[in-house]
């Protein structure tokens, strides 16, 4: 009797010492590192932990393309993504790897361009925060004159291709919206959706015009600060003295990322003040990171309600100084006056919004798409080549391509 | 319980049977004897003492043991392949720059992706460290590729520097870089190490109680032996004395035991504490499989430690069944 007790006490104390410490955990993978991830940490994650007891394992890496691939082909993905390409979430749904939202997150609140039903009718996505792109940032004080020419100078343009394993990102965006600018959204979504030939002239004429802008193949010097600096390095030279560079083509999340568009307390223009050729009205590319789901556990599916929720999409869009596009988390009326116009622009029904082409088409040609614009910088002459080898990925079979891109195409 | 209050302190059993075959009551019992009383004191001290010391024994053994065949199975070996990884990819990268491609960064690469995937192998840290692991695996491949790219543009041109700090940057971000996370990684595993072989306070207070309580028990056997004795016929109670022999050969057993995972544990951890590189690395793997040699065998006889304490039990209850069993019947 007292043995028995004893063998049962002995296994129950080394039982509980060994379960204790497990809880149950949800497996985050994001490309925010560093500041972000100390953000993201802070304001979305340790508030969900707390709430739900649930712990979350976050990986964060600007590869993260290549680490979810490697992830789903050694059968371990983790339980939710957050993404910046629909066009490889896309991919993935056709895969059957990701898992409908239908009943986790409010749809109508995102509307159709963010939260966007595939061809089964199914949502497998939903945006966390959203940025604008058609913005050219500018230091406080300049005058329009002098960014008309700081435009045709391009020692003047703030710019870094650098980004690790995405290095070439900074120059996609250009393009496409160049391209959206001079050419408009239907030609646009027609170029994103894998219609248009990557050799057609209003692509050709997008490529040349940011070679043109950027001093493509003129000097080396120039080509080694654009070609070597990392992204988030770029606008450095903005509060330098004498000043190093004036305007930049970035993303609104550079404004607060930036310390330097701090201290100069940058101002934007609408990137079709400044882009040559420019014709469209009111159109603005747009990038967002989504959020989908590929292993629907309980935790996970609590994590997917907790980040389609107001609260959560507030609070990192405070954190990063960044925008949903959740109709019920608007941001407060007060504020600096170019966060507010960023915000309305980015929820205005009038404007037109395109996703991010590049984040918006198959992995392999948003990829040869950034290493094809490093190459275009040191070897503008190679054009041709390069866009026949951009148009040979296009028509490659088994691609998912988005049908569309931009809320609305007049 | 003294003699002096038990007139049969000499005659061992008292008599059974009288005439007519009826049970007779010792005359002592009525006039009050307490051996039936002293019996049953000893009787349930023996067995509480044996009792507490098993499960102290069993807790204090788990203690030491139950770490080592984690740390032999697993933290050692994943602390030695994250030393791998790191040394490999230093020398990797020092091969990137090369002027032109060569076999040795492909191989470098292959060693650093393999020992990443055998510390992923060896299921230290859990789902975390898992999920880490995997990342700096595909970073790794990220990072090769980045270095090829660079390799193929010729020698001193601006775009192989750019594919070169696009790979450096992959390789060396701090807190995103792959060495950055590699580090952490090392971290938590040699904080693993330092916990699994730490001889703490805990450690400490219950080696301290067990062998209190294994004094306490051979004190209160050799007290019961004497006490048999005086009271009983026989010299030598075989159950007590078997328990009691039992006691110290298994107390003896499991301490040189512990004394010998420690050490080994201990030595493990002197190696590891330090990063490690080049044919270090070699030697390092031989010797910790060395010094933790035979640690999972010994790990394996805390089972014997609950059969090694229900016997002591059982002989103690022998011992002293028989005797108790003469004094059960008490006068109405």
């Amino acid at each position: 009797m007292v043995a028995g007790c004893l063998v049962l006490l002995a296994a129950a104390v080394v039982l509980g010492a060994r379960a204790v410490g497990r809880e149950p955990t949800v497996t985050l993978l994001a490309n925010w590192t560093g500041r972000d991830e100390t953000n993201l940490r802070r304001a979305v994650i340790e508030p969900f932990e707390r709430a739900y007891h649930v712990h979350v394992d976050y990986q964060g890496s600007s590869a993260e393309s290549q680490v979810l691939g490697a992830d789903v082909e050694a059968g371990t993905p983790p339980d939710v993504v957050v993404l910046t390409g629909p066009g490889e979430l896309a991919d993935y749904a056709g895969q059957k790897q990701l898992q409908p939202l239908d009943g986790l997150i409010p749809r109508e609140d995102f509307g159709t361009s963010w939260a966007t039903p595939l061809a089964d009718g199914h949502v497998y996505w939903f945006p966390l925060k959203a940025d604008l792109k058609s913005i050219v940032w500018y230091p406080a004080g300049t005058g329009e004159g002098q960014r008309r020419a700081a435009r045709d100078d391009p020692a003047q343009w703030c710019v870094g291709m650098g980004s690790g394993a995405t290095s070439g990102w900074p120059g996609t965006d250009w393009i496409e919206d160049i391209l959206l600018q001079q050419q408009g959204p239907r030609v646009y979504q027609s170029w994103t959706s894998g219609k248009l030939s990557w050799r057609s002239p209003e692509v050709r004429q997008a490529w040349t015009t940011w070679g043109r802008l950027m001093g493509a193949g003129t000097s080396e010097k120039l080509l080694r600060r654009t070609l070597k600096t990392g992204y988030a390095e770029a606008s450095a030279p903005v509060t330098a003295t004498p000043r190093g560079c004036t305007l930049e083509h970035q993303a609104s999340f550079i404004r607060t990322q930036s310390t330097a568009w701090k201290q100069a307390d940058g101002r934007y223009d609408p990137s079709a003040a400044l882009i040559p050729g420019a014709t469209a009205k009111d159109s603005w590319e747009v990038s967002g990171d989504l959020v989908a789901l590929l292993h629907a556990t309980p935790q996970a599916k609590r994590l997917i309600r907790y980040l389609s929720s107001p609260a959560a999409q507030r609070a990192w869009a405070d954190a990063e100084s960044a925008f949903s596009v959740d109709t019920r988390a608007r941001p407060a009326a007060t504020g600096p006056t170019w966060h507010r116009t960023l915000a309305t622009t980015l929820l205005s029904p009038a404007a037109t919004h395109c996703f991010d082409a590049s984040d918006a088409m198959p992995p392999t040609v948003r990829d040869a798409f950034a290493e094809a614009v490093i190459d275009y910088l040191a070897h503008p002459a190679r054009l041709t080549s390069l866009l026949t080898t951009l148009d040979t990925l296009r028509s490659a079979p088994g691609q998912t391509w988005l049908p569309a891109v931009c809320d609305q195409v007049p | 319980m003294s003699a002096a209050t038990d007139p049969v302190h000499d005659g061992g059993t008292p008599a059974t049977a009288g005439a007519g075959g009826g049970r007779r009551v010792p005359p002592e019992r009525a006039a009050g004897s307490t051996t039936a009383h002293d019996l049953a004191v000893r009787h349930r001290l023996l067995l509480a003492l044996a009792a507490l010391l098993t499960l102290s024994l069993f807790l204090s053994y788990e203690g030491v043991h139950g770490d080592a065949d984690p740390l032999r199975t697993s933290s050692a070996p994943a602390v030695l392949s994250l030393d791998t990884a790191l040394y490999a990819l230093g020398q990797a990268e020092a091969d990137a720059g090369a002027a032109t491609p060569t076999s040795d960064f492909q191989k470098q690469i292959s060693v650093a992706a393999q020992s990443v995937a055998a510390a992923a192998g060896d299921d230290a840290g859990g789902p975390s460290a898992q999920q880490a692991l995997q990342t700096v695996a595909a970073l790794i491949t990220v990072y090769a590729v980045k270095v090829q790219q660079a390799q193929q543009q010729p020698t001193g041109s601006v775009l192989r520097e750019a594919y070169l700090s696009y790979a450096t940057s992959i390789l060396a971000d701090p807190g995103s870089g792959i060495l950055p996370r590699l580090k952490v990684l090392q971290a938590q595993r040699r904080a693993a190490v330092h916990r699994q072989t730490s001889f703490g306070p805990l450690l400490w207070c219950g080696w301290a109680a067990t062998l209190l309580l294994a004094l306490a028990l051979v004190c209160a056997l050799l007290e019961t032996q004497l006490f048999l004795r005086r009271r009983f016929r026989r010299r030598y109670n075989r159950g007590l004395l078997g328990a009691g022999a039992l006691l110290l050969a298994g107390l003896a057993v499991t301490l040189l035991f512990t004394v010998w995972t420690h050490t080994g544990m201990t030595d493990t951890r002197r190696l590891l504490d330090r990063p490690l590189s080049g044919r270090e690395l070699n030697h390092a793997g031989r010797a910790t499989a060395a010094y933790l040699a035979d640690t999972g065998l010994r790990a394996a006889a805390a089972g014997w430690i609950l059969i090694g304490g229900i016997l002591v039990m059982a002989l103690t209850e022998t011992g002293l069944r028989r005797h108790i069993d003469e004094y059960r019947f008490r006068p109405r």
